[in-house]
């Protein structure tokens, strides 16, 4: 732990410093519609908050071990998410949203789902009185930072945005692509002492301060106190150009897109081996969301990774699924770290109504394991449990995977079929169940302690037949040979009278 | 007014198609719509003939097509229009589908008469809760099942306990909400141990046990944790569990 003394002289120093710093348009704080009541509050607070906040907002619950980033400590009144400048206190309506809406990529929930408005702002006000430096007493803001609407987003502004991300050196944290892999991003540190990564700007669902062009905007104007992550009002004055950056920023987002199937197509040629060929780039992806292995002992609470993204593609022969997700660290087992990792479970027969137990199978049912390591490639096991993992042959399994720009992107192609009964025969139209595993080894990660999904399908397409197109072709000219019939009719009995 | 009758009838049966399409959240599925809309038809057929003169005004504007006397523009797009309004709803039916497959899953199946806990054997039936029976410390052990749950159950439950923990999307099935009332307060205590301590893999097949994220708790927790970890479910949801009286007589 950093000494006390030293945090509170930052503190008032920065605050000090972006006291005289009046860049940007200010405008009067909001006031507070709901007066403190602090039995409400304190109830409230002990009754939602406390597993991880702590009974004295230390930010040490019995979670608080459990999570990634740690519950805030309130002692210190460092916030992240304001419309205040950098080094100073957040508004009320500040810490209401916050509470409110949560901070989406951590374990800090929503509350406008289960607290009423009253409730949220007795917490608001409980919250406020954990700061043992009396600091919202003698410095609560009365200014907060006045934002303009948002510009028009233009290919022009994104551009424009583009070349102050590279002059401005953002991706020294945050990666050339955005993806948090910068040169800089492994040796930062918050001011609690522990280590944080930059954000990935393609994850924007993830961003903690919303990612709407007006959260951007706010966040690096404001900057995250207690964060290296500094306010950019100084380096940027110009709000047309913070505007420019912001828009850049949120062009790098890539909404999720998630789907029970993972369907891949026909082609008639070969299946690219280059992961970033226009076959792959066309094909359609699905976006798996990855939780912590918490079920088998040892348990991972802190997975690094959060989601898996697949495609797939299939010809007369073989079939290829590609597999990327990001990680801001290349690591291939150098050091005494593991190496990063990826595996794919498939079962190793289809049974019509039963399938393997979802995590590495069970004693009646085994899985075919796929796994792809930066270090040494593919291995191939069969698994009847995560304590009966035995090695088999790869076969005619294989893989190829490289690191580009703080993205893993690897393929694994197999035979349609073997003939064989120790692996799943592809045909198109037949669903195969499949699931998937994932390794940062930067975060110690190895063995159980990854990244896990739940079964999934795969599913070669069948090639459209034409016969498909029959049915509608015939019913429409079914009714089109019906409405001449009463054409005819009824033209005919109109004529003599 | 009756001049219109026909057009006045296809906005009707419209809006109402509309109205199930938009307002009903979530969407019914496409065979229910199709029933309902099959009755909205007869509905209006059934409103439209009852009354002979407003039968030959609907009739009107059809004969007017298809005896030519529609202006040209009206024919080309009706007549045109028919052919291709049945190819299309045809090619909705029959075009593939590549949507996985729907497995049936018993939620709540029924539950052995006696479970292995840690080696020995548990009879089931009639098991209490065993920390309900001393009232005064009731509190005491609800407060250390709080500190059980948000320390392994909350991941996947949520922190108010409303099955949305922040790993809950990644877990088909999803995590109970212990908050609904089809879940923990429709069943025993006996019950939801028996769920507790053998997690996903102690299902009968029938509930597809091979899905489940839900753990294996008594590789992790003691009996009495269990137990306590119950007492917090309950309380935190603000439910409370069915006992043996109420229970259905079979
Ligand atoms: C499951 C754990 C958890 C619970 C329960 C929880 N929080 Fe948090 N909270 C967090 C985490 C984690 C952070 C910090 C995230 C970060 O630093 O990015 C946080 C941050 C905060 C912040 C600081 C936001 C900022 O802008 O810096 C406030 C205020 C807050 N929580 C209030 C509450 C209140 C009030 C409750 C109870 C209603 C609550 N929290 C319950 C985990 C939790
Ligand atoms: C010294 C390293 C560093 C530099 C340089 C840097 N950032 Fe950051 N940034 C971070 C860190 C670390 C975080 C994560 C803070 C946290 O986890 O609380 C972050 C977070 C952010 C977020 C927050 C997303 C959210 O969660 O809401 C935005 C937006 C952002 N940075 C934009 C920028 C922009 C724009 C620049 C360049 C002008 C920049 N950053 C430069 C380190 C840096
Ligand atoms: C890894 C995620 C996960 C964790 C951790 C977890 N559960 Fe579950 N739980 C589930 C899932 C998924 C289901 C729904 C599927 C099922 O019924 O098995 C479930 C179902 C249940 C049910 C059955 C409810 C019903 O209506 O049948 C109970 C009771 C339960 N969990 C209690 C707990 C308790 C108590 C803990 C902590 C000791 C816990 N769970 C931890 C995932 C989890």
């Amino acid at each position: 732990m950093i000494p006390r003394i030293f945090l509170i002289a930052a503190l008032l120093a920065s605050s000090a410093f972006a006291g005289d710093a009046p860049k940007m348009k200010m405008e009067s704080v909001r006031a507070t519609p709901v007066a403190a009541d602090p039995a409400a509050g304190k109830k409230l607070y002990q009754r939602w908050c406390t597993q991880c906040h702590g009974d004295e907002g230390k930010g040490d619950g019995p979670a608080a071990e459990f999570v990634y980033p740690r519950p805030r400590d309130f002692t210190l009144a460092l916030y992240k998410v304001r419309s205040t400048p950098s080094g100073q206190l957040p508004t009320d309506h500040d810490l209401f949203k916050v509470i409110s809406e949560g901070l989406p990529g951590t374990s800090m929930p929503a509350w406008n789902k289960y607290l009423s408005e009253n409730e949220r702002w007795q917490l608001v006000h409980y919250v406020k009185t954990f700061d043992t430096l009396g600091l919202f007493k003698d410095e609560a803001p009365t200014q907060r930072i006045a934002m303009d609407s948002p510009p028009q987003i233009t290919p022009v502004l994104i551009a424009r945005g583009k070349e102050l991300y590279q002059s401005k050196k953002c991706w020294e944290c945050h990666g050339k692509e955005g993806r948090g892999d910068g040169n800089k991003a492994d040796t930062q540190k918050d001011d609690w002492g522990f280590p944080i990564r930059p954000v990935n700007f393609t994850k924007s669902w993830r961003f903690r301060g919303g990612d709407r062009i007006e959260d951007i905007f706010r966040t690096f104007t404001t900057g995250f106190n207690g964060t290296p992550m500094p306010s950019f009002v100084d380096a940027i004055p110009a709000a047309e150009d913070r505007w420019a950056l912001a828009a850049f920023i949120k062009s790098l987002a890539r909404p999720q897109k998630t789907g029970q199937v993972l369907r891949a197509i026909h082609r008639d040629g070969d299946i690219p081996a280059d992961p970033y060929a226009k076959a792959w780039e066309d094909a359609e992806f699905v976006d798996f969301p990855l939780a912590g292995q918490i079920i088998l002992d040892p348990r991972w609470f802190k997975p690094a990774h959060d989601v898996i993204t697949a495609r797939a593609l299939y010809n007369d022969k073989e079939i290829a699924v590609l597999v990327e997700w990001d990680d801001g660290t290349y690591s291939r087992g150098d050091g005494n770290k593991p190496a990063d990792q990826v595996a794919l479970q498939l079962p190793v027969t289809i049974s019509a109504d039963e399938k393997p137990y979802f995590l590495l199978g069970d004693k009646k049912h085994a899985v075919d394991y796929w796994r792809w390591n930066a270090k040494d490639g593919l291995a191939r096991f069969a698994a009847e449990g995560a304590t009966r993992m035995s090695p088999r042959e790869t076969g005619a399994l294989a893989a190829q995977g490289g690191y580009k720009d703080g993205q893993y992107r690897v393929i694994l192609r197999r035979p349609l079929k073997s003939g064989k009964e120790d692996e799943v025969p592809f045909e198109p139209g037949k669903f195969v169940p499949i699931a998937f595993h994932l390794w940062d080894g930067d975060q110690g990660e190895e063995g159980l302690k990854m990244s896990i999904s739940t079964w999934y399908y795969l599913l070669p397409q069948p090639k459209t037949p034409f016969t498909i197109y029959l049915w509608p072709l015939g019913l429409g000219f079914l009714a089109l040979g019906g409405e001449f019939w009463l054409i005819r009719r009824v033209r005919r009995k109109e004529k003599p009278a | 007014m009756q001049r219109w009758t026909f057009h006045i009838a296809l906005c009707l049966w419209l809006a109402i198609l509309a109205g199930f399409k938009l307002l009903i959240r979530p969407p019914m599925p496409a065979s229910v719509l199709t029933i309902y809309m099959v009755l909205v038809t007869l509905g209006i057929m059934i409103f439209v003939a009852a009354n002979e003169a407003r039968f030959q005004a609907f009739l009107a504007p059809l004969k007017a097509v298809f005896e030519g006397r529609a202006p040209k523009l009206v024919q080309a797009l009706v007549l045109a229009g028919i052919p291709l309004l049945a190819a299309w709803g045809t090619w909705l039916r029959t075009a593939p589908s590549y949507d996985a497959p729907f497995e049936a899953r018993v939620v709540h199946p029924q539950p052995p008469l006696a479970m292995q806990l840690s080696g020995k054997k548990l009879n089931l039936a009639g098991l209490q809760n065993p920390l309900r029976a001393n009232a005064a410390d009731l509190d005491k052990h609800t407060v250390e099942g709080k500190r059980i749950y948000y320390q392994n159950c909350f991941y996947c439950h949520g922190d108010a306990l409303a099955g949305d923990g922040h790993f809950a999307n990644a877990f088909t099935p999803i995590p109970a909400n212990f908050r609904d009332v089809g879940t923990i307060s429709m069943l025993q205590e006996s019950f939801v141990f028996w769920r507790v301590a053998t997690g996903g893999p102690g299902l009968p097949k029938g509930a597809a046990p091979w899905l489940s994220a839900m753990p294996v708790w008594q590789n992790f927790l003691s009996e009495d944790e269990i137990w306590k970890a119950i007492l917090y479910i309950y309380a935190g949801s603000g439910s409370t569990p069915r006992t043996w009286e109420e229970a259905p007589k079979k």
